[in-house]
This record gives C-alpha cells, structure tokens and sequence, in this order.
C-alpha cells in the first residue's frame, strides 16, 4: 500500500478509527474506506485488532482501596484550606529539622563557651603558658640580673681584685670598646673575680633575634651605628646587600651590654617595622662554677709544682719533668681561664641577630616592553604550558595508567555486569 | 492539525469497544453529569470534598486497570492505585488547569510506576529478591486472552506502553505524546507499528515458544 494508488496512508486509517483526524480529513479517509476494499480491510484488521484487547479485562477495585483513600481524603478535608496539604507536612518536617538544629546549635555554643572560660582559668593559673605572662615573667629575671651583676661587679672593686676601668661595667661608664671587661677579668688574675658574680646571681647569655622592615636602608644603617655607639655595643659581623635584584637588606650580629639591651632594642625597634621577634636566655651558672673550680685545682697545683721546683733538689731529668708539668698545667689554666672568659663576654653582653629588610619600592616607570615582544613572550609562554600540560598528562598516563587499566577491570567490569543485569530486570517490569 | 485534536477526541464518532474500566463511572455521571474532571478537580483544591470522592468513583477503576495491566502482583497494584490516590490529595493545592486531570492523574501513576519497577529490579538484581506469581484468577483466563497477552509482551516496551495507553486508557495521541514524552508523529507511528505488529503475533503465534517464555511473558502483563 503506498500514496501514489493509495491517498489515504494507513496510520491515517488507524488514525480515523481512534478519531484523531479533523473532520476533513476524516470525510476523506471515510470516503475512501467506502471505495477500496485494501483500506476497508485494514481498518477491520485494526477493529478486531482492538476487539481482541478489550477482552483483557481487571478484576473490579477491592473494597478496601476505596475505604483507604476515602479515610486519606477524609484526613486531608479535615485540615484547614488555607493550608497546603503537602506544605504543611513539609513544614512540620522542617520545623523538627529547625528544633533539632537549634538545639545541637545551642550546645555548640555552651561547649565552646565553657571551654574558652576553662582554658582562661587555667592560663590564669600557669604563667608559662600565657605569652603575656611569661614575657612580664622573663622582663623581670633581666631586670632582677642586671643589679646583681653590677652588684658583684662592685663588690670586686671594692675589694681590689678588678680595676676600676673594668668594674664600670656595672655602671657602663668606661666600657669604650668591647673588650675592655674581658681583660679587665683577666688582669685581675688570682682566680677569685670568677667567683663573686657566681655566687651571688645567676648567669644569663641572652640571644635576641629581630627582623625589622625599613624604608630607607642607608639611612637606617646610620641609625644603626649610631644606637651601637650610644649603647656601647659593637657589630660582631655585618653584611649589607645594596645591589641586584630588590629587596636590600642588611644582616649583622651585635653584642649589647646586657644591660642596655632593653634599650637597644627599643631603639632598633624604633627603625621600621618588626617583622619577627625571639629571645632566649641560657643560664651558665653552673658551667661558670665549675670553670672557676677546675681553674682553682690548676692553680693549687701549679702553685705546688713551683714549690716542689724551688724547695727539692734532684737530677736534671725530674727536673726537666716537673717544669713540663708546670707548663702542662699553665697551658689548662689558660685554655679555661679563656673559656671562662668567653662565658663571661656572653653574659655581659647579649647576643643580637639583626636583619634589616627595604620595603620593596616597585619602579615608576619600568621599561615596558614592546606589542611585538609582548606577542611573542605570550606565544611563547602559551605553547610552553601547553606542551608541559600535554607532557604533564602523557606521564601521568605513563604513571597511573596501569593502575587504573587493573582498578577498571576490578570494579569497572562487576559494575557493568551489574548494570546490564539491572537494565534487563527493570525491562521485563 | 494537532490544534483540532482535544475537540475531535472528546467528541469523535469512532467506534472503541467497551471496557470494563472506561473512565467514565455511570454513578458518578448522575450525581455529577455537569462537572468536567478539571472543575471537580478545581472544587476539591478549594474544599470540597464531594468533588474528590466524584473523581475517585470515575477514575478508581481505569488507575487499577492501568496499574493491573502493568504489574504482575495485584496487590502491589491496589497498592499503587492508593499511593496514586493520596499523591493526588496532597498535589491538590498545587493542580493548575493548564493540563486535562486524566493527563495529569495518569503522569503521577507514571512516575510512581517508574518508581516501583526501578525498586523491583533493583530489589531482583541486587538483592535477589523474585517478583510475586500471578495471581490465580488469571492463570485461569481463557487461551485466547492468554495468547493475546503473550503477544502484547513480546512487544517492544516503548510500543506497548503507547499500546495500552492508546486502547485501555483511551488517551488521545497528544496526550500520549505529553505523557511519555515523545513527538506526535512518533506517537502515532509507535502505536501503528504496535498494532501491525500485535496482529502478526496473534495470526501466527509462536509454535515452538516455551512454557517457561510464556509464563514470563504473562507474568510481564
């Protein structure tokens, strides 16, 4: 059957039956029913066709379905109109989800405020672990060291055994240059200037680490030599970076009479901008003690091999023995004298680590490169990180793809025997 | 053309056989011979409860036949047609009478459909779990119908549901093509190549087919 000896197509016939043609072109398709037997028959086939269906009848509705829906509708008129049947369930349900929210909210903020308070009595408590605490702490052991050494140091002149050049330590009047304390203690000699700041206080080598931002470095490193001078300190090492690339900045390692350091570091303070601050305090005590007690045994025994020299008689070769031993002993006695020393210059004077660091100043007018490079560095750059991103996955596939070739075999063919199996279920409900 | 449908459909001459669960309730039709679906459905959003119970005695029998046709357990299909009810009742306040009431009813049974079979396969893949057996009344159903039924398994899923809408739903072809979401034309030329095909299957069933195929195939309908 095709439109050139049929006008009418068959789905139109099928169409006609179910009434979904307009009434002219259900005037034709009737019309042409009436004329051609081929058309007539098929729309018979599609009558019985339909005739046959009908036959698959359904049970009538059970009884109890009709009372369950009506008890349903009767729920559902009792409710007020104004009320959207199905909004109110779901406001019920949120209003539960708000309740439950706001509850759990609720003790959040408890727990969180009983433990704010309970973390605050506790630092109440325990200075060191309050950063405020423990600095007002640590300011006071400097200031409570700084007398006591002055203290002993006074003590000493009093009784002789340091210069008076040297004893200004404690009142910084005569500290020209740095060492100038050092060697007052080891003028003084006779192994007790050791021992008077050892037994009255305790002995602190500070370090203190700054970073500090400047505007101007040149300027700032004037300031810096000047805040040496005023404090009498000197810079143990000093880099300045001045050229190549931004930013500058200098680096130096000072030493500051321990008590100016408090000073001191107002004043470096007061360059820039501090970026970074530390302090540390190692207390030497004991080590100073038993320096000054070893350097003490030195001497004693030194002073009895000189006797030993001078009041015995016997052959050249114990002789020669026993001043080899005397030079053995002299040469401990300044060795640890010197480390005494050392630890002494620690504790008068505290350790600085200074960098200082220019703001960076972007140029005004940098050099603007031409359109032309500009195309070309951005051509350029595109295809670098275009290739590097091809080359990027090329080796992960190179990596990972193994891996993830057996972890789609594992789980990937389950899945899809899986899936197939669902699809053929589902097709046959 | 298709402007000329709904008109032509409500009032088309063409012959359909009778049955069983037509849409339109005799008792119903006395009480409520002058209200179309959409203002019963439009009186029930604004209270009135009368209109609902008007609406479930017209449409309680074809959403059982649509749901029998279609699931194996006559159980679970009562329990469909329920669900379908009280979907309704609580989109009530929501219904708009830009769609026909029997388009909108049969698109909610639709997706609770989709909803059920999703589960049951999912249930019969997964979980193992087998579908109910038939019930007895149909295992007693004369050979004719049982053949019939065999043949309307065999046919494509896309093509029998267009089928079944088409001739125990009474849907026009628009409103099928709204349903299932397809164009018009391929609406018409599905439900062609389903009843061309259905009637091969009924002039020359499958000699060889087994008794295990056939009971799969009334357990499909």
């Amino acid at each position: 059957m095709n439109t050139a000896t049929h006008p009418v197509a068959p789905e139109e016939v099928m169409a006609f039956l179910d009434g979904e043609l307009s009434s002219a072109e259900a005037q034709t398709v009737s019309a042409h029913l009436d004329q051609c037997a081929e058309c007539a028959g098929l729309a018979a086939q599609f009558r019985s066709t339909s005739q046959l269906l009908s036959g698959w009848t359904v049970p009538p509705v059970p009884s109890s379905l009709e009372e369950s829906v009506m008890a349903q509708a009767a729920k559902a008129a009792d409710r007020p109109r104004h009320e959207k049947p199905g909004r109110t369930m779901q406001l019920s349900f949120w209003n539960w989800r708000l309740w439950a929210v706001g509850a759990g909210g609720a003790v959040t903020v408890v727990l969180i405020l009983v433990a704010y308070v309970a973390s605050t009595i506790y630092y109440g408590d325990h200075p060191r672990s309050n950063p405020k605490m423990a600095m007002m702490v640590e300011s006071h052991e400097v200031s409570e060291y700084a007398p006591s050494r002055a203290q002993s140091q006074q003590t000493d002149v009093m009784k002789g055994k340091i210069p008076a050049a040297a004893a200004g330590v404690a009142q910084l009047d005569s500290l020209k240059d740095a060492k100038s304390l050092p060697e007052a203690r080891a003028i003084g000699g006779g192994g007790a200037p050791a021992e008077a700041p050892a037994a009255t206080a305790p002995m602190i080598a500070r370090t203190v680490s700054l970073e500090i931002i400047v505007k101007d470095l040149s300027i700032s490193r004037a300031s810096l030599d000047g805040i040496l001078a005023r404090h009498r300190g000197y810079a143990a090492e000093l880099t300045v970076l001045a050229q190549g690339p931004p930013p500058y900045g200098l680096t130096a390692s000072l030493r500051i009479p321990a008590p100016e350091l408090a000073a001191a570091l107002a004043d470096l303070k007061a360059l820039g901008r501090v970026d970074r601050e530390s302090q540390s305090g190692e207390e030497v005590t004991q080590q100073h003690r038993d320096l000054a007690a070893r350097i003490q045994n030195s001497r004693e025994t030194e002073e009895r091999l000189r006797t030993i020299l001078e009041q015995r008689t016997g052959k050249i070769q114990d002789v020669l023995q026993v001043e080899e031993e005397i030079a053995r002993v002299r040469g401990e006695i300044e060795s640890m004298e010197a480390e005494q020393q050392a630890l002494e210059h620690r504790v008068d004077f505290a350790s600085v680590e200074l960098e200082l660091v220019e703001d960076y100043k972007a140029q005004l007018n940098p050099p603007a490169p031409s359109v032309s490079n500009r195309i070309h560095n951005a051509f350029v750059a595109g295809a670098r990180s275009a290739a590097e991103m091809l080359l990027g996955f090329v080796l992960f596939v190179e990596e990972s793809g193994p891996v993830l070739l057996i972890w789609l075999a594992i789980l990937g063919v389950p899945v899809f025997l899986l899936w197939r199996r669902y699809r053929r279920v589902k097709a046959k409900f | 053309m298709e402007d000329a449908f709904p008109a032509f459909v409500l009032h088309s001459e063409a012959v359909k056989p009778p049955m069983n669960d037509a849409p339109r309730n005799p008792e119903a039709d006395s009480s409520e011979a002058a209200e179309s679906d959409e203002e019963l459905m439009a009186a029930f959003s604004r209270g009135a409860a009368d209109a609902f119970s008007a609406l479930f005695l017209r449409y309680k029998q074809p959403l059982f036949g649509f749901f029998r046709r279609r699931v194996a357990d006559p159980a679970q299909a009562e329990e469909l047609t329920q669900e379908t009810f009280i979907a309704v009742l609580r989109a009530a306040a929501r219904y708009q009478q830009t769609a026909l009431f029997r388009t909108w009813l049969y698109a909610i049974g639709f997706k609770i459909l989709r909803a059920h079979r999703r589960k049951t396969a999912f249930r019969a893949t997964f979980l193992g779990e087998q579908p109910a057996d038939l019930e007895p009344a149909t295992q007693s159903t004369i050979e004719a119908q049982v053949l019939m039924r065999h043949a309307v398994g065999k046919l494509d899923p896309l093509d029998r549901e267009v089928l079944l809408l088409r001739e125990f739903e009474q849907l026009s072809y628009a409103e099928i093509a709204e349903l299932l979401s397809l164009p018009f034309n391929t609406v018409r030329s599905r439900l062609f190549r389903a009843l061309m095909a259905l009637h091969g299957l009924l002039a020359a069933p499958a000699p060889h087919s087994s008794a295990q195929e056939f009971a799969q195939s009334k357990e499909r309908l």
